[in-house]
């Protein structure tokens, strides 16, 4: 393919020299500079048919007529009032509560990344101040109208996209009038999120003026996908990457790649104070306000306590208790698909995998605690040692672009000062991170045996597997060596390798002697002896693995719910003897709820505190938690026209 | 009528496989699928799709085969591989599919971009099935795995798991609506435009007045909030058997999974079903009743000095059945279908919210197990419907 | 018309004073105290709808967050204007939006029964009368669609035309004359107007086999076959004298599936595929209010309520109507 490639880019620069030749000098110059913007689309897409339509090659540089004026965006968070917006969407809060939500810049106030007030531009609500912007802009507002105008007759009215969940209708309306009270007109449109969120649809092909969604905040807060100058989706790159706004700051750009880019938490944060500055400065979207994560459960309910950076609120399952009750019953509006957790890795099957003990790690309050490792491999716990090693032409090692490659002429990397230098072919010096990775000693399987060697060399075998059904193996692509020693396994990072969460064990285990006694070329054998492909068919991986965590699954009655017992062998003593994941749809959860037939409801069911919950609380039936979420909403403006 | 008879089964059969494919052509072109979204997961150290991920996951699902051939294999289990004719493999170079696409972002006349297909950089062929794991196809009663609900295992055991629970929420509610609805309906024909029949009338409407999402959140509150909030005798709210012992005033303790506990949670959707099929179906009764009781043949029994009552029974009740017969046997391919709304009100575990779960979360291999099932139902249904005709009205001949 | 086949069998002498075929069904009709009570409803209804714009105290979409909930009778801060039957969950005036939205809902209804009793008489004649394979194919074709569960088929194509809403182009003046019709935005009515494509793309089935029916059975009747010997076209006969023969199960038809139609509605509002919220219909209503049946019952049974009407009295009408247009029914 890269010879075909390779040919038809010739031959286009000999037709364009050809070309060149009959015209004008002047004219010549501007002939270049398309040839090598066509050379760049045939190198992503491998052009071979001719009737195609080639991609104009200007897609996405005409800034929006109305959105690409700086003042229109801050007048319109000048009149965006986010308090508001939050109490509509969530009905019960309290002003203060709902203060509380509201959000100045992509990371909650509560998160360690964040800016602080002084380092951001706020915009407080003031109407007055968004219209002055407006008029400033050349939006006046004739005697008698509602929306404003340009003398050149344009309106001031934009196409705003969301999708049909009733807590965005119902602040989406409210953000309407509050622009129509600044002269600004929203066209509104709910649509459903498969169009929205669809692969060559809406969001990712650019295709809105205003759109809003929410993104998940996490422990780290990444964000390099999100506002760097090479994610910004074009039909050059085919519509990768997530910076849908197409905000391109220079400063920013640098300093979300270098806060990724280091280990020292204090470097992180200044990077990430800079790119909150330019943010705000720039006003590419207008972050909102965050979600709340709403929780009820048994009010008898004893040891449940979900914590803010921790989305699986069972990480503390073995202590939760009702006096008088042998069984726990969790409401799940989704069936886990699998088990097996390395092909699926929804929300419900971690939280039915987690109850066998699968994570490594928890991650309460945006910091990481260890689970079944004994403690987090940091440098500064002296398990993890980052070296600087010099490395030559033909070396695996991972490019400035996180992407594994052997390195050769012209390839960018980071050097071990931390600049990204492109390779001439003499040997430069990288960092190189080398960790070791130790579990607990007193892991055990629910047979009572321990966990061994040949099980952590099973995971590793199994996850490394290119037919073992997983979606990504960059983990394994990016391991340039790995050492197993008894319930420990050191990894050699390749060159380049500076992942922020690099202290998080990337293997797990797998029960190697797990019998296999479901009918089957495997009849008889155990676990280690399966072909990684046919695990996630296999009925002992996809539907009843063996457990080393507070739970082993009994019974899982497809459709209706999953049965556990208590572990004895668990590390820890475990409270409550049963413990039930019953089905139940999102319209029937609460009911069920209410009338005792479940104990708990998660965030991912409850979509915010309603009445119904509240006087159940009141009337001693069941315990309210409301925590600050890391998920929050934001309004996105597409900067450029297509 | 025995060629006429060969002549529809064999029409049905071209309606099944037909409307299989057309199910399967729409499922397959609708937006969505399970390669949705898989580009735009955050690509960060910890996850990243390259090309050759992506070309591998294709293949997984077998979107790398061109849709008739996959059709073929999920309908007969093959091609598997080349075609052997004594001992010789033919075709085994015919290309089937494309295992990597080249694509291109091209922009329409208005301006809109979109990402399309424009050419293959690496062919399937009909020897790299070999060894691809393949279901028997669904004529050989091989529903294939699931692609999502249950991931990698039988669309056959989701169905197990539903069908039951599914036939007796229906079959139930069938049954009742017939037990209350055809004497209501006769009743009221009987003393048309009696007090009686507009207050029956008007109930029967009421039932199909209001959506069944009203009627079930309704219920609930009713039968299952309330009166557990203050104490008193409460129907469980939702599922089809309880996970754990519970307490009930009057009834005392009731065992999870009994069939005390089971009966209990059925009468809740059974009754919302009920309402609902109970008023449309006593209205057809009326109906063809009133139809009947003017025709000649009622009139001439009466002249002749029948006791009404048997007037009633023998000549119209009879006669006015048949074409609700009709009706009724169109239940059959509505039972597979479920009742979606009601069971996601009741978090009834039956075939109607599985369909809804399996489109949702774009499994189309459980999709179209269900689509195939209600075709071969209603088509069933549809012949026993056309010869139950006959016997309504003889003068409608087949031809 | 519908009488002709009566009275060619009627045996008793036919009174001095004859009377149109039309006022014998509305005689009939009358004699059926319900449905003329829901004619009166329905009359009602339509007033009130047509004069929304005069008589809401407030419009649509005029809202504020700090007032949200208000109970009904409440005072509104803002202007002094009361609230007649409170404000929804973000504070719109809901006693408005209800008015509003029977423009809508009855609009969508409407037109669906409309677009679907004309696809259906068509179809279902052209079936019936040719038979054959032409019979052959498009009754097949009507199984087929009937193969289907029609809720989820509802779901796949509502999903597919609002993402796309390019999909099915709508000519614009038809948008603006249905936007006037509604009180919406013209790319707003586009929405109503998929919805009405998307329940009429189903709902014809019903009519189409109706048609059929009953044109097969007409098929053999002595008036067919006078004309047929006098030497009328095929299509004359089908539209003058079979359709009109045959239209009584249709207009008892329409009458009850507009009933069903605004209850269809609203179902697909609540599985979150039908008319979006700036929008008022009354099942969006509805159903976006459903959460709030234990604590503000009022605010789900407001919107439930109308529904409740319309349908019962389409219900009863065409009830009534079945009554009156039935041919062996003597006077």
């Amino acid at each position: 393919m890269k010879n075909k490639s390779m040919f038809v880019l010739a031959l286009l620069v000999i037709a364009s020299m050809v070309l060149a030749a009959c015209q004008p000098q002047t004219i010549v110059q501007t002939q270049i500079v398309e040839v090598t913007k066509e050379v760049k689309v045939i190198e992503t897409q491998v052009v071979e048919k001719t009737e195609v339509v080639e991609v104009e090659k200007k897609a996405f540089t005409t800034p929006d007529p109305i959105l690409g004026d700086l003042r229109v965006r801050q007048a319109m968070a000048y009149c965006t009032n986010k308090k508001d917006l939050a109490k509509a969407g969530y009905p019960l809060l309290s002003d203060e509560d709902a203060a509380k939500l509201v959000m100045d810049t992509f990371i909650p106030k509560a998160h360690w990344a964040y800016a602080g007030d002084e380092n951001v531009t706020i915009y407080p609500f003031d109407p007055a101040k968004g219209q002055a912007l407006l008029e400033e802009a050349g939006w006046k507002l004739p005697e008698g109208a509602s929306v404003r105008t340009k003398d050149d007759g344009s309106v001031l009215a934009l196409k705003f996209y969301t999708t049909t969940a009733a807590f965005r209708q119902a602040w989406a309306a409210v953000w309407e009038k509050q622009m129509a009270n600044c002269g600004i007109q929203i066209l509104r449109s709910h649509v459903p999120s498969s169009w929205w969120f669809g692969d060559t649809t809406g969001l990712q092909v650019r295709d809105f003026q205003i759109g809003a969604f929410a993104w998940v905040g996490q422990a780290d807060p990444g964000g390099q996908t999100l506002w760097a100058c090479d994610q910004i989706p074009l039909p050059e790159n085919n519509f990768t990457g997530q910076n849908y706004m197409g905000w391109c700051n220079p400063k920013a750009d640098e300093a979300i790649k270098n806060a990724n880019n280091t280990l020292i938490k204090e470097e992180r944060i200044k990077w990430y104070t800079i790119v909150q500055q330019e943010y705000t400065k720039d006003v590419p979207a207008i972050p909102l306000f965050n979600r709340t994560e709403t929780f009820s459960v048994n009010a008898k309910l004893e040891g449940f306590d979900p914590k803010p950076g921790e989305e699986y609120y069972t990480y503390n399952v073995e202590d939760w208790a009702i006096p008088g009750k042998d069984t726990i019953v969790l409401g799940l509006t989704q069936e886990p698909a699998s088990l097996y957790t390395l092909v699926e890795s929804g929300f419900t099957a971690v939280i039915a995998a987690q109850l066998m003990g699968f994570r490594s790690y928890t991650s309460l309050n945006y910091d990481f605690q260890p689970y079944w490792v004994k403690e987090l491999s940091t440098i500064e716990s002296g398990l993890a040692s980052n070296n600087d090693v010099e490395v030559k032409e033909g070396d695996m090692v991972l490019d400035a672009n996180g992407n594994p490659v052997a390195l050769a002429a012209g390839v960018s990397v980071y050097d071990s000062t931390g600049q990204k230098v492109e390779f001439s072919g003499s040997p430069i010096k990288m960092k190189q991170l080398v960790v070791k990775y130790v579990a607990r000693d007193d892991l055990k399987w629910q047979d009572g045996s321990p966990v061994t060697q040949a099980d952590f060399e099973l995971g590793y075998k199994v996850t490394c597997d290119k037919e073992s059904g997983a979606t990504t193996f960059i983990t394994c692509d990016k391991t340039q060596d790995i050492k197993f020693d008894g319930l420990s396994y050191t990894v050699t990072w390749l060159p380049g390798s500076q992942d922020p969460l690099y202290f998080l064990a990337p293997y797990g285990y797998m029960p190697s002697k797990q019998p296999i006694e479901s009918e089957g070329p495997y009849k008889g054998k155990t676990l280690a002896d399966v072909a990684p492909k046919d695990m996630p068919t296999l009925y002992e991986v996809a539907e009843r693995p063996w457990s080393s965590g507070p739970y082993i699954l009994k019974d899982w009655v497809k459709g209706e719910k999953l049965v556990y017992e208590a572990n004895p062998y668990f590390f820890k003593p475990v409270k409550t003897k049963n413990f039930v994941i019953a089905i139940v749809t999102p319209e029937n959860a609460e009911a069920q709820l209410l009338t005792g037939a479940v104990d708990v409801l998660g965030s991912e069911t409850l979509a915010g505190l309603d009445e119904t919950l509240v006087k159940g609380e009141a009337d001693g039936i069941v315990r309210n938690i409301v925590n600050a979420g890391a998920t929050w909403e934001h309004i996105d403006f597409n900067l450029f026209v297509k | 009528m025995t060629s006429y008879l060969i002549r529809r089964v064999f029409q049905m059969i071209l309606v099944i496989l037909v409307s299989a494919a057309a199910s399967y052509a729409l499922l397959n072109f609708a937006p969505g699928g399970p390669m949705s979204g898989l580009r735009q997961i955050t690509q960060n150290s910890r996850f990243r799709i390259t090309e050759e991920d992506f070309a591998r996951i294709r293949a997984y699902f077998e979107l790398d085969l061109s849709v008739p051939i996959r059709f073929s294999r999920w309908l007969i289990g093959q091609p598997r591989g080349p075609i052997v004719i004594f001992g010789k493999e033919l075709f085994a170079n015919t290309p089937i599919g494309c295992y990597k696409e080249i694509q291109a972002t091209v922009q329409d006349a208005r301006g809109n971009f979109s990402v399309k297909t424009i050419g293959c950089s690496e062919y399937v062929y009909l020897k790299d099935l070999v060894g691809r794991r393949t279901s028997n196809g669904v004529l050989r009663g091989d529903f294939g795995n699931s692609w999502k609900l249950s991931r990698d295992r039988p669309v056959s055991n989701l169905l197990v798991s539903r069908l039951p629970k599914t036939i007796q929420l229906s079959g139930l509610a069938v049954l009742l609506s017939l037990i209350v609805g055809l004497p209501l309906g006769v009743y009221s024909a009987l003393k048309q435009y009696s007090r009686f029949d507009y207050i029956f009338t008007t109930l029967a409407f009421m039932g199909s007045a209001m959506p069944t999402f009203f009627f079930g959140i309704l219920a609930i509150m009713l039968f299952s909030i309330i009166p557990n909030r203050i104490g008193w005798f409460y129907l469980p709210a939702g599922s089809s058997v309880a996970v754990r012992d519970y307490a009930v005033p009057i009834l005392g303790t009731v065992k999870a999974n009994s069939p005390l506990d089971a009966a209990l949670h059925l009468i809740l959707p059974v009754l919302v079903l009920t309402i609902v099929s109970v008023s449309g179906w006593s209205r057809y009764v009326r109906g063809s009743m009133l139809e009947v009781l003017r025709q000649d043949y009622v009139r001439t029994a009466r002249a002749k000095g029948l006791v009404e009552r048997v007037v009633i029974a023998k000549h119209a009740l009879r006669n006015a059945l048949i074409p609700f017969v009709t009706i009724v046997v169109f239940t059959l391919p509505g039972i597979i279908g479920g009742a979606i709304i009601t069971e996601t009100i009741f978090s009834w575990p039956g075939m109607g919210r599985l369909y809804f779960l399996a489109l949702g979360e774009s499994d189309y291999p459980v999709a179209m197990a269900v689509l195939f099932l209600t075709a071969v139902l209603t088509v069933i249904a549809t012949l026993l419907r056309d010869i139950l005709y006959t016997l309504v009205d003889p003068r409608i001949r087949f031809s | 018309m519908a009488t002709k086949a009566a009275n060619l069998s009627a045996v008793t002498p036919r009174p001095v004073k004859e009377e149109t075929p039309l006022s014998i069904i509305l005689r009939r009709f009358r004699k059926h105290r319900m449905a003329m009570i829901s004619l009166g409803v329905i009359l009602v209804v339509f007033i009130i709808s047509m004069f929304a714009k005069q008589l809401a105290p407030f419009s649509a979409d005029d809202l504020n967050v700090s007032n949200r909930f208000g109970a009904p009778g409440s005072v509104s801060a803002d202007t002094g204007k009361v609230h007649v039957l409170g404000t929804d969950n973000i504070g719109r005036d809901y006693f408005s939006r209800l008015l509003y939205a029977g423009r809508i809902s009855l609009t969508v209804a409407f037109l669906s029964v409309l677009v679907s009793e004309l696809i259906g008489i068509v179809v279902g004649a052209i079936a019936g009368f040719y038979g054959g394979w032409i019979d052959s194919l498009l009754m097949r074709f009507v199984e087929f669609l009937l193969t289907i569960p029609s809720l989820p088929l509802l779901l796949i194509i509502s999903s597919m035309l609002l993402r796309n809403p390019d999909l099915i182009p709508i000519p614009a003046p038809v948008l603006n004359i249905l936007g006037k019709v509604m009180l919406l935005r013209p790319s707003d009515a586009r929405q109503a107007v998929l919805i009405v494509l998307v329940l009429a793309g189903l709902g014809w089935l019903t009519a189409a086999q109706l048609m059929r029916g009953s044109i097969l059975s007409l098929r053999e009747q002595t008036f067919v076959e006078a004309a047929r010997s006098l030497g009328a076209s095929n299509g004359r006969i089908i539209f003058n004298h079979m359709i009109p023969n045959s239209m009584a199960p249709i207009i008892v038809d329409a009458s009850l599936s507009l009933a069903g139609y605004i209850v269809a509605e609203a179902s697909l509002s609540f599985l979150g595929f039908g008319i979006q919220d700036p929008i008022p219909t009354w099942g969006n209503m509805l159903s976006a209010t459903q959460t709030y049946m234990y604590d503000r019952p009022w605010l789900p049974l407001i919107p439930g309520l109308p529904i409740f009407l319309c349908s019962l009295a389409f219900n009863y009408i065409g009830d009534g109507l079945r009554d009156a247009l039935d041919p062996r029914l003597k006077t």
